[in-house]
Formats: C-alpha cells, sequence, structure tokens
C-alpha cells in the first residue's frame, strides 16, 4: 500500500476523499435526485405515478399557495440566526478572552444539551413556557400579566425554540474565530488610540447594538411598539458600554469568518425545521418544513412534497449566495482584513 | 402524522417514539412508493421465535367453535403495539394467544408491526397487487384503511361456518356499514370514541359540541383540536347537524369554513395528536377534542378531568381484523378472530388494553376479572352513548384527498 501511494501520488487525494464522497452519494445525491423526478410526478399513491415533464406544474403549485409559509420560515430562522448571533458572540467572546482555565468547562456546557434529544428539549420548552408554566406563573400570580396571556402557541415560543436549539450551531465557530484572534493586535490597536476612551466604537456599538434590539422587538412585540423601542435603548445602551474602537476594529473583522459559519449553520437547518413550530406553535406559526411533513406523510403528495423541498433548497441557496456577496466569503476565508 | 389513537391500550409509548415511529414510517411508505415491485418486507416467514411457545392454560370456556376449518400449523397476524394482553410476568408472552394454540394446536405469529395504517399498506400493497400472499392471515387496520382494502377487493370474504361467535357476539352498533353491509370483510377488533375532553372546574360542565365553536372567555385560546381529519371534520359536521356517515365534498366545505371561523375567533389554541392529554394535564388546554383510550389514562394522573359525549353526537373509530386476499391460511384465521369474540377471552383482552370492545356479554365477563373496568363508562360505554356515535363513511382516493387537502388549511399547512 505504501509503496503504491509513493509510486501513484495522484491516489491519495481520491482515497481520501473516497468515504465522504460514497457517504454523499449513497445518502444525499441519490436521495436527492430520487426526490427531483419525483417532484415531476403525478398520480396518487394507490394509483401509482407517473412521470413527467409537464408536471412543472407541481412547482407554480408550492409556490403559489404556500408563500405564506416559505416567508414565515425566512422570517423565524432570520430573526432565530440574529438572536443566536446577539447571544452567542459575547458568549463566545467571554468563554476565549476571559474563560481561563475554565475554558473547556464552559465549552462542555455549551454542548451539554445536545446529550439529550432535540425532541425532549423543544418538548420540555413547552413545560417552561406553559400558561401557568414556571414562567408565566409567578407573574401572573402578581398580576403583572393578563391571565389569558401566553407564549405557547406564538411566534414567541417557536423563535425562542429555535434560538435556544441553534445555539451551540453559533457558539463554537464563533468561539473558534474569537480565540485565534492574536491579542497582540488589539493591544497595538489600543496603543494606536483605538482603546476603550474612543467614542467611535461606542457609537457604532449603540447603532448596531440597538438597531438589532429594534427589529427583535418590531418581529416579538408587534402589536406593542413602546417595548420595541425600549428594546433599541436597552440595546443601544449595551453596545455603548460593551463595544470599544478596537473591537470594531480588530477584534470582530477578524471573528468574521466563524460569524458567517455560525450563521450558516444556524440558519440552514432552523429554514427548514419543523420541529419547532409543530410544538411550540400552532396553524398560525406553521413553517414550511410543516408544511412538506404534512404533504408528505399525510396526504401522500409525494410529488408536491418534493417540489416544496427543492423550493425551499433552491430559495436557501439564493439567500445564501446573496449573502456570502455581501458579507465577501473571499476575504473571510482568507486571514481577513485588519 | 399519527392515525387515531396510535397509542393504543397501555402503557402507552412516549410522544417522542411516537414522532419518530411516524416519521420513519412515513419515510418507508416514501421509499416503498418509489421502489419498483419489491414484496412485503416484513412478513414473517418461519421466525421460530417470534410466537409464544407454551400451551399450559385451561380450555377456554366456550367450545362452540369446533372447527369447520382444520387448524394449520401457524398463522400470522398483523397488529398494532400494546393492543393485546400480556403476561403480568413475561411481556412476551399473551395469554389469549397461548389458549388459542392449547386449543387448536396452532401456532400464532403475532406481530407488532403495524406503526400506522398508511405505512402499513405500503408494505402489503405490492404483493395484494401482484395476487400474491402478503404473509399475512391476519391484519388488523381503521375502518377507512379497511374500507379502502374492501373496495380495491384486497380482503378474503369470511366463511361464516366457522364464525359462530363473532356472528352472534358482535354489538349491534357495528353493523350496517355501506363498505361492508354484511360483515363478510372485516371484524371489529377495538374501537374508540371520540368526544369532548374537559376540565369542568374551568368550563363548567358541557354537553354539546357547540362549546368548540363557542368563544366563550373561560375556555377561549384554551380549546384544541385534533390533528386527525376525520376526528375533527367529524366533529365539526356533527355540530353542523350534517351527516359524518356519508360525508360529501360539500360537508367538508362546511365543516372547515365552521373550524376555520372558530380559529379565526381566538377559540382554538391548537391542534394535536396524543398530545393534548398532556395539555389537559398542566391546564394549558381546557377543552379538547379527546380520545376516549386516552383519557382513561389523563384521568388517573387528573381525577377533575371528564371526557363527555356530545349531545349531537361522538366519533367511532375502529380497528379491524381482516384476511387480505391469497392469505395461505385462510380457515385458521377464521377461527382466531372468532376466538376472540368469546366475552371471556375478550374481556381478557380488554383488561390490559383499555380501550372499548365489540363483543357483547364481555362487560358481565368482565365483572369477575375486574370490577372497576367493568363499570368504567369509557371502556364498556352505556348503550345510550353507543347510539350516539358514529363511524366516519368511506371516502374514495379522490374525494379523501379533497377532505385532505381542505383539512391542511385547518392545521395551518394548506
Amino acid at each position: 500500500m505504501g509503496t503504491l501511494l509513493k509510486r501513484h501520488r495522484w491516489i491519495a487525494p481520491y482515497a481520501l476523499l473516497a468515504p465522504g464522497i460514497l457517504w454523499l452519494l449513497v445518502f444525499y445525491v441519490y436521495p436527492a435526485f430520487q426526490m427531483f423526478v419525483a417532484s415531476f410526478w403525478s398520480g396518487s399513491l394507490e394509483k401509482g405515478f407517473t412521470f413527467s415533464l409537464a408536471n412543472y406544474t407541481n412547482y407554480t403549485e408550492a409556490i403559489d399557495q404556500f408563500a405564506p409559509q416559505y416567508l414565515r420560515s425566512i422570517v423565524y430562522a432570520g430573526a432565530a440566526t440574529v438572536l443566536t448571533f446577539l447571544i452567542a458572540y459575547p458568549l463566545a467572546y467571554t468563554i476565549a478572552f476571559k474563560g481561563g482555565r475554565y475554558k473547556n468547562v464552559l465549552l462542555f456546557l455549551v454542548v451539554a444539551p445536545f446529550f439529550t434529544s432535540f425532541l425532549l428539549r423543544t418538548i420540555s420548552w413547552k413545560i417552561i413556557l406553559g400558561d401557568t408554566g414556571i414562567l408565566l406563573g409567578p407573574i401572573k400570580e402578581l398580576g403583572l400579566l393578563p391571565e389569558d396571556f401566553r407564549l405557547l402557541a406564538t411566534p414567541i415560543a417557536v423563535i425562542s425554540g429555535i434560538t435556544y436549539n441553534f445555539l451551540p450551531f453559533m457558539t463554537l465557530p464563533v468561539y473558534v474565530a474569537v480565540e485565534k484572534v492574536d491579542f497582540r493586535l488589539v493591544e497595538a490597536a489600543r496603543d494606536l488610540y483605538a482603546g476603550p476612551w474612543r467614542p467611535g466604537g461606542g457609537i457604532a456599538g449603540a447603532l448596531v447594538a440597538g438597531g438589532l434590539a429594534a427589529v427583535l422587538g418590531i418581529v416579538f412585540a408587534w402589536p406593542w411598539p413602546i417595548l420595541a423601542a425600549g428594546a433599541a435603548l436597552i440595546g443601544g445602551a449595551v453596545g455603548w458600554f460593551l463595544v470599544s474602537e478596537s473591537f470594531i476594529r480588530v477584534t470582530f473583522p477578524l471573528s468574521l469568518p466563524g460569524v458567517f459559519a455560525g450563521s450558516l449553520l444556524t440558519f440552514i437547518p432552523a429554514i427548514g425545521d419543523y420541529v419547532n413550530a409543530e410544538f411550540l406553535g400552532n396553524p398560525d406559526t406553521r413553517m414550511i418544513g410543516n408544511v412538506i411533513q404534512n404533504k408528505f406523510l399525510t396526504q401522500n403528495d409525494y410529488p408536491v412534497a418534493s417540489a416544496l423541498s427543492f423550493t425551499l433548497m433552491a430559495a436557501i441557496l439564493v439567500l445564501i449566495t446573496v449573502y456570502a456577496r455581501i458579507l465577501g466569503t473571499e476575504e473571510l476565508t482568507t486571514t481577513g482584513r485588519v | 402524522m399519527s392515525d387515531n389513537g396510535t397509542t393504543r391500550g397501555l402503557p402507552a409509548i412516549s410522544r417522542r417514539q411516537l414522532l419518530a415511529g411516524g416519521t420513519m414510517a412515513g419515510f418507508a411508505a416514501f421509499l416503498s412508493a418509489c421502489g419498483t415491485g419489491g414484496t412485503a418486507t416484513q412478513a414473517p416467514s418461519a421466525s421460530e421465535s417470534a410466537a409464544p411457545a407454551t400451551a399450559s392454560a385451561e380450555p377456554s370456556a366456550t367450545a362452540s367453535a369446533e372447527a369447520a376449518a382444520t387448524p394449520s400449523a401457524e398463522v400470522n397476524w398483523a397488529n398494532w403495539t400494546y393492543y393485546i394482553d400480556v403476561d403480568a410476568n413475561d411481556q412476551t408472552k399473551h395469554p389469549t394467544l397461548d389458549k388459542f394454540t392449547a386449543k387448536y394446536g396452532t401456532k400464532v405469529n403475532y406481530q407488532e408491526v403495524i406503526e400506522d395504517n398508511q405505512s402499513f399498506f405500503g408494505t402489503i400493497k405490492p404483493a395484494l397487487e401482484a395476487g400474491q400472499d402478503t404473509g399475512w392471515d391476519v391484519v388488523t387496520l381503521t375502518d377507512w384503511m379497511a374500507s379502502k382494502l374492501v373496495r380495491l377487493g384486497w380482503v378474503e370474504e369470511f366463511n361464516l361456518a366457522n364464525m359462530p361467535n363473532f356472528t352472534a357476539n358482535i354489538k349491534d352498533v357495528y353493523k350496517g356499514l355501506a363498505w361492508d353491509p354484511e360483515m363478510k370483510h372485516h371484524a371489529p377488533w377495538q374501537s374508540g370514541m371520540t368526544g369532548i375532553g374537559y376540565d369542568p372546574t374551568v368550563t363548567g360542565e358541557l354537553t354539546s359540541l357547540s362549546a368548540f365553536f363557542t368563544p366563550d372567555p373561560r375556555w377561549k385560546g384554551k380549546t384544541e383540536y385534533l390533528t386527525e381529519m376525520r376526528d375533527t371534520i367529524g366533529l365539526a359536521m356533527l355540530y353542523l347537524g350534517l351527516d359524518p356517515t356519508n360525508p360529501t365534498r360539500a360537508d367538508a366545505d362546511k365543516a372547515v369554513a365552521a373550524l376555520q371561523k372558530a380559529k379565526k375567533e381566538g377559540i382554538v389554541r391548537d391542534l394535536k395528536g396524543n398530545s393534548y392529554a398532556e395539555d389537559l394535564k398542566a391546564g394549558d388546554a381546557v377543552l379538547a377534542m379527546a380520545w376516549s383510550g386516552d383519557m382513561v389514562q389523563a384521568l388517573v394522573d387528573k381525577p377533575t378531568l371528564k371526557f363527555a359525549v356530545g349531545s349531537e353526537g361522538g366519533m367511532l373509530w375502529t380497528d379491524n381484523s381482516m384476511i387480505p386476499k391469497g392469505a395461505a391460511h385462510k380457515g385458521t384465521a377464521e377461527l382466531l378472530i372468532d376466538f376472540f369474540y368469546q366475552p371471556e377471552i375478550a374481556a381478557e383482552v380488554e383488561a390490559y388494553v383499555n380501550y372499548i370492545c365489540p363483543v357483547k356479554g364481555a362487560d358481565e365477563a368482565m365483572k369477575a376479572l375486574d370490577p372497576e373496568i367493568a363499570k368504567n363508562p369509557l371502556i364498556f360505554p352505556p348503550d345510550d352513548i353507543l347510539a350516539r356515535l358514529r363511524v366516519f363513511g368511506p371516502l374514495s382516493e379522490e374525494d379523501e384527498a379533497y377532505f385532505n387537502e381542505q383539512f391542511a388549511k385547518v392545521l395551518g399547512v394548506g
């Protein structure tokens, strides 16, 4: 083997790639192809399906009829991605720079929820968010919320569930990127008047954090603009105090590859997720994943279900491409700019 | 995703398993639809270890069914999980099946392979289509799937001479269904009621289905419907004074309109599978369309809950034993189905399963076995309640697709 590889060096990369390629062929390419074919079927489970290109109408039907659910999926997944970013970044930053000897313990704690099943974690949120559960129960006891106020079966619960479930997917890549940042660069920046006393960082931090908080406030607290305004103010204040010039100019740009990877790892599975919407939402919060599930398993409408899946894949590709263009992946995958 | 009462009997499987199971089963159906032909994969050829082997029980009570058929060496039965009695000391043993073996010398290869109707149908369809033996002699499927098999001509006709207990003891409410008026193709195994599950401490006493459509502050936003199309549409039809035993597309439209209106008015919190029972227990729901079998269990945990069949009526769904076309041991299958129509045997099954028994006299037999269960109206409903129950009528494939599509709107996925 050794000599064979030495004589034919070109084999090595292929040999290394083979298991991965084989895996993808069998478990991704073939099913995807099968599903693509199915999206041009017509017929029924009982009478059998027939293939015809004329059945591209499956796609138009899918898009026409289910535009609200597509849109909802994008909004929910987007909101959850922003939220995971807001929660994960400070978390990853703190672990990387202030974690000290507890780094590994803290990282373990981030991943620890993964030791329980995705479903169990989601269902346990039902207990936390229940109408008289541990969160709302005491608040209602104090009379601060009306009796019929609820979090379960609302978009808030769904987005919170997605955020919680995908948090580690954002935290870990961001951590890896932040951890790699050479702290001497930060010190150099401070020496060069990019220290905490320069207002630029504070202003930028206030604007960005306040803006994000405002968007989330609008998504979450739609009927109460005052809450959205409050969120923006708090976000802005936090940004002002926490963000320094050197962070804006050095640390954050250097950690962007992690943010990019993290947001993709969060957004892509979140947009197709149906478990959170199923367990924590209600008919008004169903996402495209729920539609696909119902089409596949209840209605046995495999053609339209396949078309829906492919449309979703296409939509994700477009969104990701736009996102990558805006953030400029080329620079991100290299060393980044200072 | 789940069929009517996917968690049949006790102990119920967890929702996690339920969801995983449902998803996988559905996926299997998809794959089998993609594949070309193929054979029934789960058919038990001669799995020696699977069937209960001991034959120690005393001879069963009635010996009237002296066989016109010669019992075969084995018979294969596909059923749902937790749907037959088990030995308290050995979960793999089913005492009633052992009694059958003792009586006829037939080994019953009893397999709990049915996860949901549709995916099981996917496994036997290729063989039936090709006119071959599916490997099963008895399959137990829900009304709508049973009627579909009958419609397709894929069910053997019973030789009723082999089935004296069945003809004598089947309860009247089960007779005269449009899809099998003479009961020559299906024999009910277990049933469940769909009615009103509620917490009277919050809602007060409820007797009418109109509660599901009335925006009363006591249950507004705390009302749940079922994700099972035939139950929710069926109850809506009963509320509207329509006849669910003979459903039409116009009825579906009216029912969906009523359901959508109730959703718009904020009455409905969500549509649920079995998990409405958890919500009733937690107080997140105080009114729900509910299955009797689940409520038997929920009442153990929260005794203040109540189950009622609405004055307008309730739905009755049934899983039915049938002999698939081309079954190798048809005569023995008839003996087996008939065996469970002896009241004592039926009561023994019921003591474990806790759904509704279709066998006359099983309640009397149950008094000796467990008087508590015999008194439970959810397991042995009195005649006046039984008379109010309706079975959802058969739908052609096109109509079924239409109903599901309309109902998807109620589910928020249409």
